[in-house]
């Protein structure tokens, strides 16, 4: 008894730094949600700060213009996250027919080439796509010298198509580094199933479609579901900074509303609150899935 | 036995928030928890940084590190190239800039909640008061009268601090840009905002006289027509507008847009517009006030063609160059020209000049006597070492040789000394084109080594006295004779008068607005939330409304915007704006 309780406080010492890590990281921050219930204001430290309940939350939806304006941004939230699930296929099937390729160095400068994106920040991003699609661009200097068009189109201030133009950025950005992790499951597949298969006499598209597919899905499943807990998180840097006047109504996302308020003249207090419902109606989110999960596929991911 | 393990791991959770609360300094948690405790807690972080920041600057050249927190600045980092050197050679500091405007408005936020904003604070007057009330800033009572440059201004200096909220005679602020002539004197021979065209262009169409607005878009439309692209073939247009400064200033509004209401008298005060009486406000959301009227003006030039498409877009980087490739004809603020009139392009007759518009009055406000706004201080957590140091450069920083530094530039490289002991100024470009500076201030670029502070404590226009003339060029004897070309003597011969400011005088067409000393009301949580979401619609409405096609739209837009104005409390924060400027207006009543 006296040996096993101290392999158990051994045991535990062995984990404790992560406890302490999670404790800081996680669990620390979180006492910044006191924010929500004082009327911060810098440079005044919180303890000379009004106590002021769930002001903030009321403020939120007190009229009809503040509900129109947090329903937009609910809105455009679901509509941008619901895309990239709706096409969250895009990298495996992206990753499958990488897989297909036969000439090595080609199948490699691919995915480099892919995958490069990622790593530039969006900053430069929005940099290289202002010098392309301004008035002067390269695109509309080409557009006016085939005579195709004779006044520039103005691509980033329109809001046209808003939605589907940033998937198409978050593609061209993050398909390459999303399909590394199919891609590792592909190589996973037991090679004696696809010769078997081909023993059997199937063909490629019949392999793909009876194992390659199916010993990955999975996989894709957990990133799904995954993914759908973080449903009301689509980052903020991409909306940063394509966003201007023109096209804010369908671009402004959850997290850059918060940042817009906090940031932009000090709603520190507001923007907090936000958070804070953002957070609770996440974990909602992911208890869900885990649930749909569970009847779906018979196991939890959590 | 789950219980002892569920035990334990709360006694490790408790031991670890201890240990966190034991050196969580910069923690906004452990910050307030009373008064005695910040002070203390602030005295120690901002010494011990003071402490390694001197070890890692002892480390490459042994100078002093001055962390200077600058409202100001549009550059952050270390100073470099020649103002280094010269306040290197005098004091043997660094300075090291932090810069909201570059950093984002978040630093400050994080900046005052570890009690330690910077060694040197420049920050907005209500900012100011704010950072006083927090205990952030240093009183400097005792010591000013050692300091004389400083000192001359001690009226405005004590006028300023008596403003603070609950002050009982302590200074802790140096007001920014104060002169020694009077609250309600105009020096400068041109005002901020005025339409500013190209001479060339405007010779070349005859010289019409320019009736209202209307007519100021026909004859840009002109220029446009007659001279479609710049000499590099790029498209030229009327206005090329930018963004990023949107809302600056205690302005509501596209920043663009709220310098143009002082073309009719009318200055924007926060959400309220001042009207050309100076005695009455009317909301920003007036259909029959200037922004209204400017921003119409704006989409008259768009639907003729005249707006670079790209304006929504852009940043000021890109609008700037622009600017100085020649593709803008139309400039407003005084300080543009900069990017293309040079002494060549005055000689030959191409540069931008005030071209009166019959229907208006210009606004402008009085030499900045009591200051400009801004407030120099110095952080509460400096060491006495570290403030002598910094009040010795404060004060060379008011003192003639400082501002000659700061105004005029370097002796003999951007001016000479005649035997008379004035000066003419010479390599006029050397900040436009960033020429290299003498070896002895280390031969880098001029502009990149300029004062990186970008705030005087000392108006450029004041008198310097080992000259008699003001400290920045555009007034010296020699200036004036040197610019006196054939342009300006067609332009005084058209309109009758030898500069812009004399030209409106003359004519009854100047509204001067004194200068007041008067500390603001600060925003509640409550206002400051209204005011920013009211500032994000009223500028993402007024840029889609420059960009509309006809006056349905464009008023249709109007109304949708002040019904979401009013949604998120416009009217409350009008009505809080009131207050808070009507004082101001009171004094500003009181002296005329």
């Amino acid at each position: 008894m006296n040996r096993k309780k101290l392999r158990g406080y051994r045991e535990f010492l062995y984990v404790l730094p992560f406890i302490i890590l999670v404790l800081i990281f996680a669990y620390y921050p979180l006492y910044g949600w006191v924010y929500a219930f004082y009327d911060y204001k810098p440079p005044a430290p919180l303890s000379k700060d009004l106590f002021v309940g769930f002001k903030w939350f009321h403020y939120m939806i007190d009229n009809d213009i503040k509900r129109k304006q947090l329903l937009q941004v609910l809105v455009n939230t679901f509509a941008i996250s619901g895309l990239s699930m709706l096409f969250s296929w895009f990298p495996m099937m992206f990753a499958v027919f990488l897989n297909e390729i036969k000439c090595k160095p080609y199948k490699k400068f691919v995915q480099t080439v892919t995958t490069l994106p990622n790593f530039i920040s969006w900053v430069l991003v929005y940099s290289i796509a202002f010098c392309i699609f301004n008035s002067t661009g390269v695109v509309n200097s080409l557009l006016t010298q085939w005579g195709v068009i004779s006044k520039p189109i103005m691509f980033l201030q329109s809001s046209k198509h808003i939605w589907f133009k940033m998937w198409l950025w978050l593609t061209w950005k993050n398909a390459g580094w999303a399909a590394i992790m199919y891609i590792a499951a592909i190589t996973g597949i037991d090679e004696e199933l696809i010769d078997a298969a081909k023993v059997d006499g199937a063909n490629r598209w019949k392999t793909i479609w009876h194992i390659t597919i199916p010993s990955i899905l999975p996989t894709y499943l957990v990133l799904l579901f995954l993914n759908m807990a973080n449903f009301l998180s689509n980052g903020m840097e991409q909306f940063f900074v394509f966003q201007n006047s023109f096209n804010k109504d369908y671009i402004q996302v959850l997290d850059l509303y918060v940042y817009n308020l906090a940031m932009g003249n000090g709603g520190y207090s507001l923007s907090t609150a936000i958070g804070v419902l953002k957070s609770l109606i996440s974990i909602v989110l992911l208890c869900t899935m885990n649930a749909i999960s569970k009847l779906t596929r018979g196991e939890g991911f959590i | 036995m789950k219980f002892k393990k569920i035990v334990s791991l709360f006694a490790a959770t408790a031991l670890l928030v201890g240990t966190l609360a034991g050196c969580g300094g910069t923690a906004p948690a452990d910050t307030g928890s009373s008064d005695a405790g910040t002070t203390a807690q602030t005295t120690d972080s901002g010494s011990s940084d003071a402490g390694s920041d001197t070890t890692a600057a002892a480390s490459s050249s042994g100078a002093m590190e001055i962390e200077v927190y600058d409202a100001a600045a549009n550059f952050q980092g270390l100073q470099t190239g020649w103002f280094d050197k010269v306040i290197k050679d005098r004091f043997n500091i660094d300075l090291n800039i932090i810069a909201p405007q570059v950093a984002g408005d978040a630093i400050y936020q994080t900046r005052t909640s570890s009690g330690n904003l910077g060694d040197i604070v420049l920050l907005d007057s209500v900012d100011f008061a704010d950072c006083v009330k927090a205990g952030l800033i240093k009183d400097i009572t005792a010591d000013l009268p050692n300091y004389p440059n400083l000192n001359a201004y001690a009226e405005q200096i004590s006028t300023y601090n008596a403003g603070l909220e609950g002050n009982n005679g302590e200074i802790y602020g140096i007001p920014t840009q104060m002169m020694n002539t009077s609250p309600t004197s105009y020096s400068q021979d041109v005002v901020y905002s005025s339409p500013l065209l190209r001479w060339d262009y405007y010779t070349e169409l005859g010289m019409p006289d320019i009736k209202d607005l209307d007519g100021l878009v026909d004859v840009l439309a002109q220029m446009q027509e007659a001279h479609p692209t710049n000499d590099a073939g790029d498209p030229c247009y009327a206005v090329s507008l930018w963004p990023d400064w949107d809302g600056n200033d205690n302005m509501l509004g596209i920043a663009n847009v709220v310098q143009l209401t002082t073309w009719y008298g009318e200055k924007i005060k926060d959400s309220a517009i001042l009207k050309a009486d100076g005695k009455t406000f009317t909301p920003i959301t007036d259909k029959n006030a200037t922004y209204y009227k400017m921003l119409h003006f704006l989409n008259t030039l768009y639907r003729r063609g005249l707006v670079d498409p790209d304006s929504g877009t852009q940043d000021w980087n890109a609008a700037c160059a622009k600017m100085s490739a020649g593709q803008v004809n139309l400039f407003w603020y005084s300080w543009q020209t900069g990017f293309w009139n040079s002494q060549d392009r005055l000689n030959d007759g191409t540069a931008m000049i005030f071209i009166p518009v019959d229907d208006q009055t210009y606004y402008a406000d009085a030499d900045a006597y009591y200051g400009s706004g801004r407030v120099f201080g110095v952080g509460s957590g400096v060491d006495d070492e570290k403030y002598k140091t910094i009040m010795e450069f404060l004060d060379w920083y008011a003192s003639p040789e400082g501002l000659e530094f700061q105004h005029a530039g370097i002796k003999d490289f951007t001016y000479t000394v005649g035997d008379d002991g004035k000066y003419t100024a010479i390599n006029d470009n050397a900040l436009m084109d960033n020429l290299p500076v003498p070896e002895e201030y280390g031969g880098a670029g001029y502009s990149d080594g300029n004062n990186q502070i970008n705030e005087w404590i000392v108006n450029a226009a004041s008198i310097n006295p080992n000259t008699g003339e003001t400290y920045q060029k555009d007034y010296w004897a020699s200036w004036k004779a040197a610019t006196l070309t054939q342009m300006k003597k067609d332009w005084a011969a058209k309109f009758g008068a030898a500069e812009p400011a004399e030209w409106m005088k003359k004519n009854g067409k100047l509204v001067i607005s004194p200068n007041v000393p008067v500390a603001l009301a600060s925003d509640t949580a409550d206002i400051s939330v209204i005011r920013n979401q009211c500032n994000e619609t009223l500028c993402d409405y007024s840029w889609k409304m420059i960009f509309v096609d006809d006056d349905a739209t464009f008023d249709a837009m109007w109304d949708e915007m002040t019904e979401t104005l009013d949604g998120m409390g416009f009217q409350d924060l009008y009505k809080f704006d009131c207050e808070k400027w009507q004082p101001q207006i009171d004094a500003k009543n009181a002296v005329k």
